[in-house]
This record gives C-alpha cells, structure tokens and sequence, in this order.
C-alpha cells in the first residue's frame, strides 16, 4: 500500500454523500448511436446496389431517397454521441481516458462524412468508432 | 496551490483549537460519490462541512447535504446545491429562471432532460430548491421538490483530499442576465429572506 493510499484510508469519512442521479444516468446508451450508424451503413449499401432495385421508383429516385434518409441518420448519430460526449462523461472520465475528446470528435468527424460518403465502407468506420465509445462508455458503468 | 495550503492550515488550526468533544457537534465530514456535483465536487473527494444550514441571508450557492426525503431514498444523505431561496418563483428547464429572471450559474452544465422541467410557483418560507451542478445526470429539487431548512444538516466548506484539489468549496456570487429590479415593491416584496434579485453581492 503507498503512502498516498495510507493517508487517505486513514482520514477517509465514515459518511458518504450521494451526488447522485436515479433516473437521466441509466438512459445514456450509445446504442442509440449504434443503432442509426447501422442504418447509415445499411443505407449506403443499398445505393451501391441501387442498380438492381426492382419497384415503383426509378433507380435515380430510389437513390434520391436513399441519400436524404441517409442525411437524417448521420445527424441522428451526431446528436446521440454529443449527448453522450457533453452530459454523460465528465472530468473524472477524462483523466481515466485522455483520448476521449479526441475520439469523440473523430467520431463525429465520420458521422458528418457519412453524409457525403456512399461507401458501405465508410459506414463500417463510423460503427468502429462508436464501438469504442461503447467500450469506454461500459467501462466508466463498471466502475 | 497557497491557497489550497493556507485553507488547510486554516481548518486543521480550527480543529485544534475546538476541543475533540465539541468538533463533532460542530462540524463533519463526507466522501462524495456520484457525479452530480462534477466539475466541481468528483466521486471520492473528502469534504469538510459545518453543521446545520448556511446563514438564511446567504444561503445561495452554498453546496449541501440533506437526507433523501425519498421513501426509496430512506439512509442516503444527498449533496447538492442551494439554487433557489425562500419566496422565489423559479422555472427550471433550459436553465433557471428566477422571478422571471435567467440566472447565470457558472458551476452548471448538462441539459436538463425535459421530464425534469419543473415551474415552481413559490417558494415556501425557510424552504430552498436544490440542484445538482450536472444538470443532465442529477436527482435534486426536480424530482422530490423544495427541501426545508431544518433538512439541511450539513454546509461544504473545503476538500481537504485528494492533495492536488484542496481548497475551500465558496458560493458564486449571484448574478442574472439583463439589468437589475426595484428591490423594494418588486417580486421580492415581503419575504424578508430572499436575497435581492441582481445583486451579485447579495451572497
């Protein structure tokens, strides 16, 4: 045990006060993010085959719509991981993990490229990048 | 970092002076846990606090313990911070309105989620509206409403742990956005505890 540690179990206090939050914490998900960046990729793969798209619209139409659903989406994932960037995490995080600015703002960096990118590709790199805002994010919930 | 050692000091002096039997009826000492209070106050920070309420005419800003008043919060004593007082309209959601007035709240942050939007329309005597400092990740005053006084049983007045963070936990000064009211014949008429709408030395 380190002096540090000595010290403070030895004036640690018997009362513990809750800085506490029942019910806003447990709604943080980056699922939520998950969940619209698959679309996102999902909606790029089907662009790419929009070719074989066989119904009532033309292929031009059917790509039109493809791209402006997209658009929402990327927003979407944009707006869950502020969420989770600005009013989840705190300081406290920050130390455990000093690249957490950084990657949350190459995630979003890639959710605005989602929205000029048609590659499934670049889909599966914005999923990655949330990914490991999930981890991180699980993590923080162990501790 | 002399400030943070002068406050020290300050406190272990007190503490020496005040015989060990009266130490305890005058003052206590708390671990936080949670992130409610973040930036300010972290999980696992030591704080030093005083007994009993802060002083009714400048209890603004002051950080807090009170015990839940919660049937499911029975035990568990909560830190937060004093944000409206006695006879105060407030309007809480985006922001606290105060008497219809923004109040600027540097320790703040977070957006509050629209389920703990609240209007309240006055303030009882002798009783305060707290808040947590993390807005979007705090139970306080939205969930369980006003607190009184006599549930408030401790004051913050330093961290003395961990080392690098030591120092005196003070009340902001309380400001509002746009000019000041008439103090007298306003929306404060009558209630003698209320400090002053816009005087930012009024805690």
């Amino acid at each position: 045990m380190s002096i540090r540690s000595s010290i403070e179990a030895l004036i640690r206090p018997t009362t513990v006060a809750s800085a506490h939050c029942d019910l806003p914490c447990g709604i943080y998900d980056p699922a939520q993010a998950r969940i619209e960046a698959e679309s996102v990729k999902a909606i790029q793969t089907r662009y790419q085959d929009a070719d074989n798209f066989k119904g009532a619209q033309t292929v031009e139409e059917y790509r039109t719509r493809a791209l402006a659903i997209k658009e929402l989406r990327a927003d979407m994932v944009k707006e869950h991981l502020w969420v989770l960037w600005t009013d989840y995490f705190t300081p406290a995080h920050l130390e455990k993990y000093p690249t957490l600015h950084d990657t949350f703002w190459k995630a979003t960096k890639l959710a605005g490229a989602a929205k000029k990118s048609q590659d499934p590709a670049q889909g599966q790199q914005l999923l990655d990048a949330i990914k490991e805002i999930d981890t991180i994010f699980w993590e923080t919930k162990k501790a | 970092m002399r400030t943070q050692v002068m406050a020290l000091a300050a406190a272990a002096a007190a503490c020496l002076a005040i015989p060990a039997w009266r130490l305890g009826r005058l003052l206590m000492r708390v671990e936080v846990a949670g992130d409610s209070m973040s930036p300010g106050l972290l999980p696992g920070d030591f704080l030093l606090l005083r007994r009993g309420a802060p002083a009714r005419d400048a209890a603004y800003g002051h950080v807090v313990i009170t015990d839940d008043p919660r049937p499911e919060g029975a035990g568990r004593v909560l830190l937060k911070r004093i944000v409206g007082l006695p006879g105060e309209a407030l309007r809480v959601g985006g922001g606290v309105q105060v008497n219809g007035r923004r109040l600027i709240e540097p320790y703040a942050h977070g957006d509050d989620p629209v389920s703990q939007h609240r209007g309240v329309h006055r303030l009882d005597d002798d009783t305060y509206f707290l808040l947590g400092d993390h807005r979007a990740a705090s139970t306080d005053s939205r969930d369980f409403g006003p607190v009184p006084r006599d549930r408030i049983t401790g004051t913050v007045l330093l961290r003395y742990w961990p080392p690098e963070r030591i120092g005196r936990v003070l009340p902001p000064p309380r400001r509002f956005l746009g000019p000041a009211e008439p103090q007298e014949g306003g929306l404060h008429g009558g209630h003698a505890h209320a400090a002053p709408v816009g005087d930012p030395g009024s805690s």
